[in-house]
């Protein structure tokens, strides 16, 4: 029993730390990635008491981004504005990244791990209404982007929020209406038995994920999501060039770190969960518990920590892969207008999502329940 | 196909209301797509879906069918209201025509609403559990509160919605306070499974039930403008568009006494002992509030609101009695009512037109000699409100006193006919101002076919219902008798003990 | 209740970080205040008033759709995990449902809602 809530204990902890630490990774990511992408250096210059120099190893930004940078945000003033809010404006860029950390718990990082007589499931906690819980936690992001605009008492900023506020609550139903075609097809709001669902494949070659079911929810789901994260080309909350920097003008110090991170928390919780429902989650294409089932009819066994090793290798591939794709679509495109902006929301996902879930219901009912 | 069947057959038992909200939608999509001034003619859109209604709810009666597991119960009693509902809303159409433009009332919303409103009223009607009941009295009030503010030209009117919304929405809480407790008592929101429930004596003695009955009581109260509820109803009639007071005045009263009376006198009626003290000091209370009030009154639109109460008040007295006798004439009040009320607003919308006036008592002065008709028709309906034979209004509170006094609630009844006597004298004041006070002299113009079809409807219904109450009498009673029937042996053996 | 422990405990987690992050500038953080450094920020300008005051109203219909059209959104998810047991019955009732829901979507379109001039 004991033992049972260490080892939940172990995972909680890990995956929090793990996010945030994807998040500060996917941070450096983005500065070295625009800056190639924009033919610049980047970040190169401080270094640890010039040891890489001295063994002529490049300056790629590490320190940086991992020890300079958050070194000399924890330690500036911290500075409220004469005329905020206090307590709010504290608490906004609280519940702008804790929601988004705690949406983790139901997301599964790989398959049934065996140790001993323990039987451990990669996921903090197998939540059967899953599904629910991180729209619920999603959800709550609204009022971090809402509040921090209003408790600064900063025209920017309060307009950065309500912008911000529309437009989340504008793509969530995008969001809700895809996810919602997904959740028909597998009958199920347990994102661990929609992974499971996903094993296998169609003419002993195609794995069987949701995106084969699903290609119009994916798209839906992934513009959507970018749209949720605030990123170009959906970035009118805090976009530099109209709005200083939107929501968060008034914050420095760890609360506007708070703030960032929750932006590169989203973006890792939408690529978690693109993954999850699309893409088979920790699936390996041909491996099942007891190995590579490959094509043409091979079998390569492999012990229950490899292949649990495995799919959690797979996962965070395709974690980071969608995380690399948002970052290029952020250095790609260009702005939206505002009302281009609420149209594509309204006028084009919206019908869209309704459409695609129609199609999804007419096609299950059909078929008459298997899948 | 085979899948389909028990919704085929449960459809046909919301062919009435779907029709209703069906219509509301198309008018709401059609008009939204016209010019302002085109717009208008929606109103032929919600005008085809009324009469489609009120001709589909004859597939509702003779049966009794409890379709969608209990949530609508089909009867004669539902066939009974999806007949006469539609068709006061479709009186209130027709003499919204020219009044909507005149207003500058936004078409599409108004027709749109007032559909809406209509199906909320008619699910009341059917509900056969507390959550659909409570669904339609939502349905029904949201649309009614927008409506009463939709002169936005007219502070009155946005004073009309605030208040209305305000107390309404106060007064659904209490109802849903109820609703929820009566649930935890007794496991269930099947009107027919609390019945059952309520029936052992162990539960229905519960603090819980009495709780929850105390506050569905007071729910209901709000809705049917009883006192000490009714604070709400002057303003909000005075200041809403006087079509929308129509509705209000009648159609939110039938939908919300067809719920009242089919949860308490038939599906609480083991509770009789309980609730009817309460019940006794409403209807007295609503009497003599109404009908003193209304002496003061110089706005008529504000009188005929303080006449409501008072009308809440007789039809009160005859739930008091309890008995299932009492059933027939309630419904049988309502019917008469129903059309005198809607004759009136049809006046007072006719000389609000004709002569751009308000609707004080002195505007109708000399009303006799410049619209002979319209005073005659006023003259009438007055006379039925006010309970002279031989009219509908006579008959029906001839009917309900004569059961409450069987019942024998003798002072009740006393002080019901005190206050009908007392409710002669502001009724007649509309005779007199219009037949012996001199106005100033006014242009006679616009005649509004519509409006005066609406008049004639109003008219002919007041006076044959009157006159000839037989047919009208057996059909209520028909109906009242066929919503009982689901749980009369019960009910028989409680009233022997 | 040990199937929502882990979430408990995800959460003391996540919240203990996060308020660390939030707080830690107040305790190591220097402190040194004037008033010019307290005014809202406006590119150097002097703050022209407080922004506690009207916006568009226009925020306010989209927050009050994204009621209506969210709930809807939610009332689907039930009949999404039991499409299977329900199956043509329900087909056919949430059909009418979403396109009621699509009925009120181009009203609301049609009566301006996306009008930002």
């Amino acid at each position: 029993m004991l033992i049972d809530l260490i080892i939940s204990a172990i995972k909680a902890i890990f995956v929090v730390l793990l996010v945030l630490n994807l998040s500060a990774v996917l941070l450096w990511f983005e500065r070295k990635g625009s800056a190639l992408i924009q033919d610049r250096i980047g970040a190169n210059r401080a270094g640890l008491f010039g040891i890489g120099r001295r063994l002529g190893l490049p300056n790629l930004g590490i320190i940086n981004t991992f020890i300079a940078d958050p070194l000399k945000i924890f330690t500036k003033e911290d500075f409220v504005p004469d005329r905020a809010d206090k307590f709010l404006y504290t608490l906004a860029p609280f519940l702008a990244l804790f929601p988004v950390l705690i949406s983790f718990a139901p997301i599964p990082f790989g398959d049934r791990l065996i140790v001993g007589s323990h039987q451990i499931e990669l996921v903090v906690c197998p939540l059967t209404a899953g599904i629910l819980y991180i729209l619920a936690a999603l959800g709550l992001g609204v009022y971090g982007a809402a509040l921090g605009g209003w408790a600064s008492n900063n025209r920017w900023a309060l307009l950065g929020s309500v912008r911000a506020s529309a437009q989340l609550i504008s793509y969530e139903l995008t969001m809700g209406l895809s996810i919602i075609a997904v959740v028909m097809v597998y009958g199920t709001l347990d994102l661990q038995e929609i992974c499971r669902a996903q094993s296998g494949t169609w003419f002993g070659w195609l794995p069987k994920w949701g995106i084969v079911y699903q290609p119009l929810g994916f798209l839906l789901l992934l513009v959507a999501g970018i749209a949720e994260s605030r990123r170009i080309p959906f970035d009118l909350p805090e976009g530099e060039s109209e709005l200083v920097a939107g929501y968060f003008t008034e914050y420095s110090g760890g609360k506007q770190a708070a703030f960032m991170l929750a932006d590169f928390a989203e973006i890792v919780l939408v690529s978690a969960l693109i993954s999850t429902l699309f893409f088979g989650g920790w699936q390996v294409p041909y491996l099942q518990s007891d190995g590579f089932h490959l094509p043409g009819g091979t079998w390569l066994p492999l012990s229950n920590p490899v292949v649990a090793l495995l799919g959690f290798v797979a996962f965070g591939i395709k974690v980071v892969f969608f995380c690399w794709l948002q970052i290029l679509i952020r250095w790609t495109l260009p702005r939206f207008r505002y009302d281009q902006l609420m149209t594509l929301g309204w006028k084009g996902l919206l019908p869209l999502g309704l459409v695609n879930l129609m199609v999804t219901a007419v096609a299950i009912v059909a078929v008459g329940g298997s899948v | 196909m085979q899948a389909l069947g028990p919704l085929i057959l449960s459809w046909r038992s919301v062919l009435a209301p779907g029709i209703v909200a069906l219509t509301a939608v198309v008018t709401m999509l059609v008009g939204s797509g016209l010019s302002e001034d085109e717009s208008e003619s929606v109103g032929w859109i919600a005008l085809t879906g009324l009469v489609a209604a009120a001709i589909a709810s004859l597939a509702a009666s003779g049966d009794h069918i409890v379709t969608f597991g209990g949530s609508l119960i089909i009867d004669d009693y539902t066939a009974f209201f999806y007949l006469l509902i539609p068709v006061c809303s479709a009186v209130v159409v027709l003499f919204s025509f020219d009044y909507v433009a005149a207003l500058g009332l936004p078409a599409t919303e108004y027709y749109a609403l007032l559909l809406f409103a209509t199906t909320g009223m008619m699910l009341m009607a059917g509900a056969g559990d507390l959550i659909v009941m409570f669904l339609g009295l939502e349905t029904m009030s949201i649309s009614a509160y927008v409506m009463a503010a939709m002169a936005q030209r007219d502070p009155k009117s946005s004073e009309a919605g605030l208040k209305y919304f305000l107390l309404g929405a106060f007064s659904t809480g209490f109802l849903l306070y109820g609703i929820a407790l009566l649930y935890g008592a007794t496991g269930s929101i099947k009107l027919e499974a609390v019945a059952q429930m309520v029936r052992k004596h162990s539960i229905a003695l519960s603090p819980f039930v009495l709780l929850g009955l105390g506050l569905i009581l007071v729910g209901f109260g709000f809705k049917v403008a009883a006192a000490p509820f009714h604070v709400w109803t002057p303003d909000a009639y005075e200041g809403a568009p006087t079509s929308v007071t129509a509705l209000m005045a009648v159609g939110i009263k039938l939908g919300a006494f067809a719920g009242f009376i089919r949860v308490l006198l038939i599906y609480l009626a083991p509770l009789h002992a309980q609730w009817s003290g309460v019940l006794w000091a409403l209807a007295a209370l609503s009497m003599t509030v109404g009908n003193l009030a209304a002496l003061a009154q110089e706005n008529i639109k504000r009188m005929l609101a303080y006449s409501a109460i008072a009308h809440a008040g007789y039809i009160l007295v005859g739930m008091t009695a309890g008995r299932s006798e009492v059933g027939p004439a309630l419904l049988y009040y309502l019917l008469g009512y129903a059309f005198a009320n809607l004759g009136a607003f049809a006046v007072l919308v006719a000389v609000e037109q004709a002569q751009q006036s308000g609707t004080k008592l002195d505007d109708l002065s000399g009303l006799a000699r410049n619209h002979p008709m319209l005073a005659a028709a006023m003259a009438l309906f007055m006379l039925s409100l006010m309970g002279m034979p031989p009219l509908a209004g006579f008959v029906g509170k001839f009917y309900i006193f004569s059961v409450a006094l069987e019942s024998r609630y003798v002072w009740l009844v006393i002080i019901a006919t005190l206050n009908s006597v007392v409710s002669a004298y502001y009724y007649a004041r509309v005779i007199v101002a219009m037949y012996m006070r001199e106005g100033a002299e006014r242009q006679a113009q616009t005649r509004q076919p519509t409006l005066l079809f609406a008049l004639a409807v109003a008219a002919l219904a007041t006076v044959i219902i009157g006159l000839l109450p037989h047919p009208y009498i057996s059909a209520s009673s028909a109906a009242y008798a066929s919503a009982e029937q689901v749980l009369r042996p019960a009910t028989a053996a409680l009233q022997t003990k | 209740m040990t199937t929502w422990f882990p979430v408990a405990l995800m959460t003391a987690f996540a919240a203990l970080v996060v308020g660390l992050m939030v707080t830690i500038n107040a305790i190591v953080g220097p402190r040194s205040r004037d008033p010019v450094k307290g005014e809202a920020f406006e590119c150097g300008n002097p703050p022209s008033g407080s922004a506690w005051r009207r916006f568009s109203v226009h925020f306010y219909l989209t927050a009050i759709l994204f009621l209506v059209f969210d709930v809807e959104v939610v009332f689907l998810y039930p009949w999404a995990v039991t499409i299977r047991q329900l199956g043509a019955t329900g087909l056919v009732e949430a059909g009418i449902f979403i396109v009621l829901m699509l009925a009120g979507l181009i009203y609301a379109l049609r009566r301006g809602m996306l009008d930002w001039s």
